[in-house]
């Protein structure tokens, strides 16, 4: 897809992409929210019932989800903050009405999903007018919506929805731009923290999880802008751009470089630790009936081909393009494999033969219903992604 | 022994029209001067607190029976229930003990909890764990039912982001089914696993309908969808609703509905084997202090600091 983006008339400002070719996200989009819709009207109609999720595993497919596109869109802004705003590589600034479009939309399809991952969804404004602020899960609603905020600020500034003089414009928007750092990094480490404060999952609790989200979600953020460098760069003849791919080809491979070694610290002092309830839960990772989507989807596709491209073909924009492509997608069996194998460890003996129903049971596995919802979500994402692409000022030339 | 006290002994709540707190305070202040005396704060105070010998618990009035302490553990449980409940609520502490050298793993205590809370499919406040260890033949084997161990220091409540889990001024870890969202966070956090979703199942979901011919299916059904009372509260499962308590976290809570009247929990009453006991840790004379106080006894992960208010005696 990317060779077909390079523009047949590279005098005009506009449009990169031809219409045809961005209109494939939509096209896909409906498609997806066609098949998906079954799934979300069992769940609208029949509530978490037909989910695989369980009293034992409570948490699945849809927080793991929830937690990837979190990692997208929050490293994605802010890698590319501060490599535009502190770095000052300045080449990358064009990109901002994308990466910022890029990264609503993925913000969107993540509260959609934990949305639906509510047993009582019609109450998630509870989370607003009685919050506790001793639960992460309040500070993360809270600073998500606060993201959100700022997201939607600096897009219609950027999209020129707001109409104001350009350089109070440019000051606001460096302003928002500042202000999405912390908040940002606060919304990464919280949901980190989600986990990592809960002490009745040993594998959970420690301080280096909310920093493996970190390190993790700059790896995949940084991928997603490089993917979106390589599909949708203006001119693909410039030098600029193979500068820019090669830049962020390195630091891509960088993050991955960190990510494999905060997972490792995590991993080596757990198994060495020999405490079996976190011994437990790391070996279900490790040679669990899903280990292939750890060492194959994960490590292998994810992270160890992604980092050969990137370092020694990180300069050709197909290749980048391609271990951008690989590491992003990929990265939902980190997620994954955090949140599920640690539930699916039973916290006392016999507990799984006490009281047999399918929904008290330690095997879960991810069911069709919970992939048409997915599917229903990304569609939607789709969909959104594809017109905006299509009617908003997103692929102009903004310098 | 009067006819009252006999009464009590058995059942530990008893009608007992001459033996009233209000009977009581009559005498001592005269009618006139009693109205005037129980509107004050003092007035309330003397109403709970002054008189021990009788009590009022729920809608029933008795005396409180002597400790008997070679009665059986049942009536004495009772007494110190009838006891416990002429405190202010914040003076009690419930804790609950498990003798697993007397569980004989017939899972009643389990049933009865189910039967008592109309628990749905897939909810479950006391399963009896069964453990196994050595090889054959050098083998062991118990049985360990688990409550909630209504934490001092639970770690469900402060991860809930809503409040809809709080500990009660009696030290009872509460659901507050209105105010939950259902996102189960509370159910990771417990170390336990004392916490169940409840799905919206029903017991007849997929049953044919055969009219005549599956006997007592249309009661069986209402059955189900009337009201439990949890928390002194009715929730009933309307067909085609999704009300509370459905999609959301769900809990032992100690019978507080049973408590509040006089009456001990369910999985206590209904226990063949004598294992489990229930009453105020802060009554140097109940039953559950003197069991609390033996060197056999032990918490579920003790390490973790979450304090449980269940106790085993191994
Ligand atoms: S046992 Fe679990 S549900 Fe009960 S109070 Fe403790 S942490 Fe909460
Ligand atoms: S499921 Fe309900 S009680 Fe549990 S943490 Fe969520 S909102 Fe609170």
């Amino acid at each position: 897809m990317a060779d077909t983006t390079i523009d047949a008339r590279p005098k005009k400002r506009r449009i990169q992409f031809t219409w045809r070719n961005t209109d494939i996200f939509w096209v896909i989009g409906v498609v997806l929210l066609l098949i998906g819709s079954i799934g979300l009207y069992q769940r609208m109609t029949q509530g978490l019932a037909p989910t695989a999720l369980g009293s034992y595993v409570p948490w699945g497919l849809w927080v793991g989800f929830y937690d990837y596109l979190v990692w997208l869109e929050v490293g994605s802004l802010l890698v590319f903050t501060t490599l535009v705003y502190l770095v000052s590589f300045k080449r990358l600034a064009q990109l901002k009405p994308l990466v910022l479009f890029t990264g609503f939309t993925v913000l969107l399809m993540a509260l959609l999903i934990v949305l639906l991952d509510l047993g009582q969804a019609t109450r998630f404004w509870h989370v607003i007018i009685y919050p506790t602020f001793s639960s992460m899960i309040t500070w993360m609603v809270w600073l998500h919506i606060l993201y959100m905020f700022i997201l939607v600020a600096e897009l219609a500034l950027v999209l020129g929805i707001v109409k104001m003089n350009e350089a109070r414009a440019a000051k606001i928007l460096k302003l928002l731009a500042y202000l999405s750092l912390p908040i940002g990094l606060g919304l990464i480490i919280v949901s980190g923290s989600v986990f990592g404060v809960v002490a009745a999952r040993p594998l959970w609790n420690t301080s280096s999880l909310p920093l493996m989200f970190l390190v993790s979600s700059l790896a995949a953020g940084s991928g997603l802008i490089l993917l979106l460098a390589v599909l949708f760069w203006p001119d693909k003849k410039s030098t600029d751009y193979v500068e820019v791919v090669t830049r962020l080809s390195r630091i891509t491979a960088w993050f991955l470089l960190a990510g494999i070694f905060s997972a490792s610290v995590i991993g080596f002092t757990t198994l060495y630790g020999g405490n079996p309830s976190r011994t437990a839960a790391m070996q279900l990772i490790l040679t669990g009936p899903f280990w292939w989507s750890f060492w194959i989807v994960h490590v292998l596709l994810g992270v160890f081909i992604p980092i050969l491209l990137l370092f020694f073909r990180g300069h050709q924009p197909k290749w980048a393009g391609i271990a951008a492509f690989l590491s992003v997608v990929t990265f939902v069996a980190v997620t994954l494999n955090v949140v599920i194998p640690v539930l699916a460890t039973p916290e006392l003996e016999g507990l799984a033969t006490a009281f047999v129903h399918a929904k008290l049971n330690f095997d879960y596995v991810p069911n069709l219903m919970e992939w048409q919802t997915i599917l229903f979500v990304f569609g939607l994402g789709g969909v959104i992604y594809g017109l905006g692409l299509r009617w908003l000022p997103i692929l102009e030339k903004k310098n | 022994m009067s006819q009252v006290e006999e009464k009590t002994t058995t059942t530990g709540t008893t009608d007992a029209p001459d033996s009233t707190r209000r009977s009581f305070l009559r005498t001592l202040f005269g009618t006139a001067g009693l109205a005037a005396v129980a509107a004050t704060p003092a007035g309330r105070m003397l109403e709970d607190k002054t008189d021990i010998s009788v009590y009022t618990i729920g809608r029933q009035t008795g005396a409180v029976p002597e400790i008997d302490t070679d009665a059986d553990v049942i009536t004495r449980m009772n007494g110190d229930l009838a006891r416990a409940l002429q405190k202010q609520p914040a003076e009690r502490r419930w804790v609950m003990v498990i003798d697993l050298r007397k569980c004989v793993g017939c899972h009643a205590c389990t049933i009865a909890c189910v039967a008592e809370n109309k628990l749905p499919p897939g909810v479950v406040y006391r399963p009896v764990l069964e453990e196994e260890w050595g090889t054959y033949p050098n083998v062991g084997r118990r049985f360990v039912p688990r409550p909630c161990m209504q934490c001092d220091n639970p770690p469900c409540v402060p991860v809930c982001p809503v409040g809809a889990t709080f500990t009660n001024e009696e030290g009872i870890v509460e659901m507050n089914y209105e105010r939950c969202i259902g996102c189960r966070y509370c159910i990771t956090a417990c170390p336990y696993s004392a916490r169940t979703a409840d799905f919206g199942f029903t017991y007849n979901d997929g049953l044919p309908i055969a009219d005549g011919l599956i006997i007592g299916q249309t009661t069986a059904d209402d059955y189900e969808r009337i009201s439990n009372f949890e928390y002194g509260r009715g929730y009933d499962r309307p067909e085609g609703e999704r009300s509370s308590p459905i999609g959301n976290a769900r809990k032992c809570h100690f019978c507080q509905h049973r408590i509040k009247e006089g009456v001990l929990p369910a999985c206590v009453t209904t226990c063949i084997g004598r294992a489990t006991y229930f009453g105020d840790a802060n009554d140097s004379f109940a039953l559950v202090t003197g069991l609390i106080t033996s060197p056999n006894v032990m918490r579920l992960k003790e390490e973790l600091g979450t304090e449980p208010r269940v106790y085993y005696l191994a």
